[in-house]
């Protein structure tokens, strides 16, 4: 405990009415429920923009992919990469922000949390180069990367759902999961344009409705 | 009707603990974040924990971060049993079953 004790002022009264005093207690819990879903508002806000931006860029980069304007794979590619790097380090940021101060019993359920992302990324990565130098085709490396890594998210997030007990996960889960599933039927480039819209944009509702839920609460 | 439980029947002890039952069980929260979450001065906050402490309600972890002293904190199965009850006390006198 901190040794520069001051004496207590005014907190110290009790407030009398119980309905002032419960609702003070509810008020409290809320404010630390919302101060642990702040940060993750911001991972879904930042995640969106790199799946809505990152794919567009390149579904624009095929030439035959966005019937309006190309931009050269030069620069498509790279853009992607760079969003993704970003996020995957922001996430990295954010998530240890998360709970800190915390130690303890869920501080084991947070560390698997946080490493099956970088373990399933690697494991879905080697299966892709694998299939790759057993002749898959650039066309279905397009199809199954993308894929890959929907289905990896949609099914890390589920385990955060029934570990946190997090709608926001489950909704997302079953979003990533499905737009996984079905975006190859789109072919290639046009499962860009999927993962884009429907990926991207599942992220940034979802932080639309925690952010203005978070905002009614204060 | 019981009493309320003084111990927990002041507001800053009340947002304290309220605090502290947000944690699962088995968990323990550093002095200086739970300072942040609660908005309280340390000296303000040292205050009251030392009286959940006197209670028995509070558990007092001090350890160390390579050299820096390090203050943990938890309910204790007593300070949660008390919290819950002190919660439905409220709720009964306002009418509202749990």
């Amino acid at each position: 405990m901190d040794d520069t004790r001051t004496p207590a002022v005014d907190l110290d009264e009790p407030l009398g009415d119980p309905r002032e005093m419960l609702a003070l207690l509810e008020k409290q819990q809320r404010q630390v429920t919302d101060a642990q879903i702040a940060p993750v508002v911001w991972l879904y806000f930042i995640w969106g923009i790199a799946w809505l931006v990152g794919f567009l860029a390149l579904w624009s980069g095929d030439a035959d992919g966005n019937p309006w304007f190309t931009i050269p794979a030069g620069v498509a590619t790279p853009l992607f990469i760079v969003l993704l790097v970003v996020s995957i380090a922001s996430s990295a940021v954010i998530g240890m922000r998360i709970n800190r101060g915390v130690r303890g019993i869920s501080s084991f359920s947070g560390a698997v949390y946080g490493l099956s992302w970088s373990v399933c990324g690697t494991a879905f990565a080697l299966l892709g180069t694998a299939l790759i130098s057993h002749g898959m085709s650039t066309d279905l490396a397009n199809l199954y990367f993308p894929s890959g890594y929907a289905l990896m998210c949609g099914t890390i997030y589920l385990g955060g759902a029934a570990l946190w007990r997090e709608k926001s996960q489950l909704i997302l889960g079953l979003i990533m999961l499905t737009v996984g599933a079905a975006a190859p039927f789109a072919g290639s480039p046009g499962n860009d344009l999927v993962f884009a819209l429907a990926g991207g944009g599942a992220f940034l509702v979802v932080a639309a409705i925690m952010a203005v839920r978070l905002r009614r609460n204060r | 009707m019981d009493e309320l439980d003084p111990v927990i029947h002041a507001s800053a002890r009340l947002k304290i603990t309220a605090t502290l039952a947000t944690l699962e069980v088995g968990d323990q929260i550093a002095f200086p974040r739970l300072q942040e979450l609660l908005g309280m001065t340390a000296g303000n906050l040292s205050t009251h924990l030392r009286k959940l402490e006197d209670a028995g309600y509070v558990d007092v972890i001090k350890s160390h971060q390579g050299r820096t002293p390090a203050t943990y904190l938890a309910l204790s199965r007593t300070g949660r049993r008390a919290f819950e009850d002190y919660r439905e006390a409220l709720r009964d006198l306002l009418g509202e079953s749990a």
